[in-house]
């Protein structure tokens, strides 16, 4: 699809709207908080969208996932795991790998 | 009537009840974990909390069903829950607060509560991890690092299952009561000492590993005092990678509910992706740990 606004230009004028339009005037806490989390789901799609990361296909996730729960732990699974979630991390919450810096 | 903020998985609504104002909570679709209690069940652990001295609101009565689901009605109770706001300006005392309450679900006698159960912890992840349906290595790591150094379990006691800031009122004197008792189960002590430890209930104050309100050490020594029970710092540790695993599974299945149709809700959909902090966090531990 060559046309615009493509997928990501979309998500970020309805992040935009609920930002301007819809936050300021949420009529309490808790829709004030749905608003803020709906336009996170927004940024998580955002940022996968427009993601190059190098993340495991989900065949070498099940193949890892059953070595381990049968005990055939491969010597550098800890260092794999940390770069593969920290992968995940960067499309759905990049503020929370900040912490460990 | 007016429906309030409440948990994820039960809906509480604040009723004029004759003058007196009550809360009502009620079930919502599905659950967290597969071990959560009904609310008939959870209404009996509240009233055994209050028999024991625990401060929880007190439990007026268990309704039936409302609408198709199970209800129960309680105190309202003021005071702030939201651990953001808490953690902001905790009132003095309130680590130790938590210890003397914690001390005291513990001493629940347990044939007081015949329904409630124990599990191996690992083995319910396990099944709840797998009734997910997709893969998530990490989680598998932790599983196995966990199995492999499994402490000696500690005497079974009665534990709330869910003992952390968002489930405790607060006002600016302390702590005022527990809430959400739905978790409520059999199990080593050690399992909720450790669990305002983790991470993901410390609502941005990282330096505090007490529920971002304190250090650690004041408070288990007072638990300790409280209890006799030994638990040292350093037997947190466990707990504290288990915690965390929990929290990523539970993150998981409550993102299924959306998926699956049971209660469709943006707040629980984004879950499915929030796990992966609370994979890393173990696996940051487990590294710091081993390393």
């Amino acid at each position: 699809m060559a046309d615009r606004p493509d997928a990501g230009e979309l998500l970020e004028a309805v992040l935009e709207f609920l930002a301007a339009e819809v936050l300021p005037n949420a009529a309490d806490q808790r829709q004030k908080f749905r608003t803020l989390v709906a336009m996170n789901a927004l940024g998580i799609a955002r940022r996968e969208l427009e993601s190059d990361e190098e993340t495991l296909s989900a065949d070498e996730l099940r193949d890892l996932a059953a070595r381990i729960r049968g005990g055939d732990i491969p010597d550098d699974a800890l260092r794999l795991l940390k770069q593969h979630v920290a992968a995940k991390l960067r499309v759905a919450n990049p503020e929370y790998l900040r912490l460990y810096e | 009537m007016q429906l309030l903020a409440g948990g994820a998985s039960k809906e509480a609504w604040a009723v004029d009840a004759g003058g007196e104002r009550v809360l009502v909570r009620r079930a919502a679709g599905g659950v967290i974990h597969q071990a959560t209690l009904p609310l008939e069940q959870e209404f009996e652990v509240l009233r055994a909390a209050e028999e024991a001295g625990v401060k929880v609101p007190h439990p007026v009565a268990y309704l039936g069903e409302l609408g198709g689901r199970e209800a129960f009605a309680m105190e309202l109770v003021d005071g702030e829950t939201i651990g953001r706001r808490i953690v902001r300006d905790p009132p003095p005392g309130l680590d130790v607060q938590l210890a003397e309450e914690l001390a005291k679900i513990h001493a629940i006698p347990p044939e007081r509560l015949p329904f409630l159960t124990g599990a191996d912890v690992l083995a319910r992840f396990e099944d709840e991890l797998d009734s997910v349906g997709e893969p998530h290595p990490a989680i598998e790591y932790g599983l196995a690092w966990l199995r492999e150094r499994a402490p000696e379990p500690l005497p079974s006691v009665v534990l709330h299952g869910d003992f952390r800031l968002g489930n405790v009122v607060v006002s600016e004197r302390g702590l005022v009561a527990l809430l959400d008792w739905e978790f409520a189960h059999l199990g080593d002590p050690t399992e909720d000492v450790a669990w305002p430890i983790v991470r993901a209930w410390r609502f941005g104050r990282d330096d505090l590993r007490l529920g971002g309100i304190g250090e650690v050490e004041p408070y288990l020594e007072r638990y300790v005092e409280q209890t006799g029970r030994k638990i040292a710092v350093e037997d947190l540790l466990w707990w504290e990678v288990l915690g965390n695993l929990k929290w990523a599974v539970g993150s998981l299945t409550q993102s299924r509910r959306h998926l699956n149709g049971l209660e469709r809700s943006v707040e629980l959909a984004v879950l499915g992706r929030l796990a992966a902090e609370k994979e890393y966090e173990l696996l940051h531990l487990i590294e710091a740990a081993d390393g």
